[in-house]
């Protein structure tokens, strides 16, 4: 049957399809939205955080409201990390994979003008440490690196007459450089053009500690800047232990932060000693309880929309019983009916789909007001769309097959 | 009528009951779902001092060097500008605080010390918040002045410490003091926790946290500033403070103050004393810049500061998107059935029934499923909400149905199938009798 009847049909009884359409336009908007959402979500879980994740231990919050740790107090618990049984390296350390208490962010520029932000890590020996893959050039040298804290980073001290070593991930790589090798590269920040950076070493990945910002291939937008931990106020460090030998590790940890650093904590210690994989656990918290609620909504949608469609389209059938009689008696197979009511759902569920995908973007358009969310990118809307489609096909698959069995009698009764 | 039509309407359900139930099951799951999110919206957005919030008000001053006239000003107060507006006495009441955590030592040997939140503030504390005492009562003014070593505790501490009794009187040791308990409160739970709120626009929409509950210990600002030394946190500052917990004489801001004022006609008055106070500054150096002072009312500092958790929010538009979908599906579902008893419709109208009361017989059943739907949707919202009850936010134990929001589920609930019944009532109304008789 050609394409210009089954308009004409729809057209005539045009209540029934309307309401599907409308049905399949608001499970495309939502499913739309729900799908971007879901994936700002995934991004941040699924990136590859370029550690080696068995063996990190992360220890943060060591922190006195009443005493400013000095840069030796601080390198003195870093030694004794070092040396507790178990452990292969340590680095005192501001900023880490998973923790978003303190942050360093730098607004990265290439000598092309190209502009990216990042996050940045400090501390001695963190390659090693956190057992980064180097792919091009080499870690900082000992004689690099320079103290970071509360005095040295105030306007009184020198700037260091030399650009700043750093070492960037492949991905900034690709992003600053388009593709060239970076090392040996300058770079140099928005905010303080005066003060120059140079390229020394390039990781596969490194993972930022802004999980929100780590999507849409941001995830790796990170530097090590070669800077040692001066006097602070909060202390964090990073362990690598051997994972044989994990439990008289973390036990040995636990026993070297008390002993460092137990009379200065006081009375509220709020330090914590943990896993990469239970800091990461605990970060991904709102993210996952966030996906159980999308992915429930997806399924009540989808399974009111099928229902919808299955009713609909089996009412539908059940008005045309004699037309298709008279069709079969007038020769059309059964696989004709079954394609007619297939290719019919299609029609109208591709309409609903255009209209759905207007309504997306503006729902969108809605959700970028009132929630912060980047906008919608286009190729959302024809995976959302097809989606639904697929959907319309199964929903209709029931009725469809009830109207292909009808029989050709039916056309000679009660005429 | 009515009675026939609902019979009618009972023995039309029964007839398919899987269509029924899909009808019943549609509408339930989508009243269910906005409920439950409209429920929390309508929790967390509501007004935390009903009758008094107009007349509450939040000064602002910038102590800050490193800001401009431009620029918006801190979201709390230094030591210093706090205290001048507050020993002014130019509002009705007026009232500094800030928020540390103590250690609280209990007299019971056998108990552990406990470090908890303690809020430290003025007198009117009480008065202006409309806080509601079960024993006791307020400190007076001149417990301010004199830093007199007393508090007043929550209703949840009392039972946790007194197992409820009147422990007016009794002593609680807070960090190296004694403190005498002077009242205890009734419960007590605004939502949000409106005197703390700050800060929002740096949280990125994640501001369940403004919902906590109330600190249990309440000391006089003064007193608690002796009693805790040392443990004190800035809000921000722009330079190291000297001395860390210590933030009396040090570059940052971490008073909360707030006045009331009564009369809507001085509100303007007190604004512009406020800018006076920081053009005063600026003239003794104190402050670079003076054209940035605000005064906020309750209200518009809640919403300054976003209060609404985004995913609180967004939760509720996708709850209301799932029931636009849910109504559409149902207007569906129900045309079907109307109009699979074109014959039955025919037939009445043959024997005389008008078009109005075959629109009524099948409003008549819509309401019918509408109410089904209600009570199951009901049952679905006291769910949804256990669940979020089970949830680690601030706001977990706010989560419950009120009188209104029962009400709206049932209104929602039959007003939707109304709605969503109107057009295939319609469309039955309309079959025309002579041909569906001839089809029998």
């Amino acid at each position: 049957m050609s394409l210009r009847i089954m308009f004409k049909m729809l057209q005539r009884h045009a209540l029934m399809p309307t309401l599907v359409m409308l049905q399949v336009a608001l499970a495309c908007a939502i499913l739309c939205n729900v799908l971007f959402l879901v994936w700002q979500r995934v991004q941040p879980m699924v990136a590859p955080s370029g550690l080696a994740e068995d063996e990190l231990v992360l220890v943060d919050q060591i922190f006195s409201r009443t005493h400013t740790f000095s840069a030796a107090e601080a390198h003195a618990g870093q030694l004794a990390l070092a040396h507790t049984p178990g452990v292969r390296s340590a680095s005192s350390a501001l900023g880490l994979p998973m923790i978003g208490m303190v942050m360093v962010d730098y607004n990265l520029k290439s000598p092309k003008g190209v502009t990216v932000g990042v996050n940045g890590y400090f501390g001695e020996g963190l390659v090693k440490t956190l057992g980064l893959q180097l792919v091009e050039g080499r870690d900082f040298l000992p004689s690099e690196y320079r103290d970071f804290g509360i005095t040295q980073q105030s306007s009184d001290v020198d700037k260091p007459s030399s650009p700043e070593p750093v070492i960037i991930t492949q991905s900034l790589e690709r992003q600053l450089f388009d593709g060239q090798s970076a090392v040996g590269k300058n770079l140099s920040v928005t905010d303080d053009p005066e003060h120059g950076y140079f390229v020394v070493g390039v990781v596969r990945h490194l993972l930022r500690n802004q999980l929100t910002l780590a999507t849409d291939g941001r995830g790796d937008n990170t530097l090590l800047a070669a800077k040692r931990i001066g006097d602070t106020a909060l202390l964090s460090y990073a362990v690598r232990i051997d994972p044989a030998m994990r439990d008289v590790a973390m036990h040995g940890i636990s026993e070297t932060v008390k002993r460092q650093f137990g009379a200065e904590m006081g009375e509220d210690a709020q330090v914590r000693i943990a896993t990469y994989a239970q800091t990461r656990h605990e970060a991904l918290k709102s993210q996952r309880a966030a996906l159980w609620l999308f992915a429930g909504v997806t399924i009540a949608v989808i399974l009111v929309t099928a229902i919808g469609i299955m009713g609909l389209t089996g009412f539908w059938v059940q008005r045309r019983t004699r037309q298709i009689g008279i069709q079969r008696a007038l020769g059309a197979r059964r696989s004709q009916v079954l394609r007619y009511f297939m290719l019919e759902n299609l029609l109208i569920a591709g309409g609903g789909v255009l209209v759905g995908m207007a309504l997306a973007y503006v729902a969108n358009g809605l959700l970028m007001h009132y929630y912060e969310l980047p906008r919608l990118p286009w190729n959302y809307l024809p995976i959302g769309g097809a989606a639904v489609l697929l959907l319309g096909q199964l929903a209709v698959l029931a009725p469809a097959r009830r109207a292909a069995e009808v029989p050709p009698v039916v056309a000679t009764r009660a005429i | 009528m009515f009675g026939y039509y609902l019979d009618l309407a009972l023995r039309s359900l029964g007839r398919n009951k899987v269509l029924t139930a899909l009808m019943v099951l549609a509408i339930a799951v989508g009243i269910g779902a906005s409920m439950t999110t409209l429920t929390v919206v309508h929790l967390l957005s509501g007004d935390p001092l009903p009758g008094r919030s107009q007349a509450i008000f939040y000064p602002q001053v910038d102590a800050d060097p490193k800001n401009k006239d431009s620029s918006e000003p801190l979201d709390m107060l230094d030591y210093r500008s706090a205290l001048d507006l507050w020993s002014a006495k130019r509002a009705d009441r007026q009232v500094m605080l800030v928020q540390s955590q103590v250690r609280l030592n209990t007299a019971d040997a056998g108990k552990p010390a406990v470090m908890m939140p303690m809020l430290s503030a003025t007198a009117d504390f009480f008065s202006m918040f409309n806080v509601p005492f079960r024993y006791g009562g307020p400190w007076s003014e001149q417990d301010d002045a004199s830093r007199a070593r007393v508090a007043v505790i929550t209703d949840d501490l009392n039972q946790k410490l007194f197992a409820g009794e009147n422990s007016v009187g009794r002593v609680l040791r807070l960090r190296n003091s004694d403190v005498r308990i002077v009242g205890v409160l009734k419960p007590w739970r605004p939502s949000p926790q409106f005197y703390a709120v700050r800060g929002g626009r740096f949280a990125a929409g994640d501001t369940s946290d403004f919902y906590a509950k109330p600190e249990d210990v309440i000391t006089p600002f003064f007193t608690g500033l002796d009693v805790n030394d040392g443990n004190f946190q800035q809000f921000t500052c722009w330079q190291m403070p000297p001395h860390p917990g210590h933030l009396q004489d040090s570059p940052c801001v971490w008073v909360a103050f707030w006045v009331q004022i009564n009369d809507a006609n001085r509100v303007a008055a007190y604004r512009r004393f406020v800018a006076d106070y920081a053009a005063q500054q600026q003239a003794i150096g104190r402050f670079t810049h003076s054209g940035n002072t605000r005064m906020r009312s309750l209200m518009g500092w809640l919403d300054f500061n976003g209060v609404l958790p985004s995913n609180v929010r967004l939760q509720a538009w996708l709850a209301v998107a799932f029931l636009a979908i849910c109504l559409v599906n149902m207007i569906g579902l129900l045309l079907a059935k109307f109009l699979r008893r074109s014959g039955e419709i025919g037939l009445r109208r043959a024997l005389g029934a008008s078009r109005a009361a075959v629109f009524a017989q099948y409003m008549v059943e819509s309401g019918l499923i509408g109410l089904i739907g209600g009570v199951c949707g009901w049952l679905l919202t006291m769910a949804g909400l256990w669940f979020i009850r089970q949830q680690p936010v601030a706001y977990a134990d706010l989560a419950r149905l009120d009188v209104p929001m029962f009400l709206l589920t049932f209104v929602a609930a039959i007003g939707a199938s109304l709605l969503a019944g109107a057009l295939p009532a319609v469309r039955a109304c309309r079959v025309v009798p002579a041909w569906q008789l001839k089809s029998l």
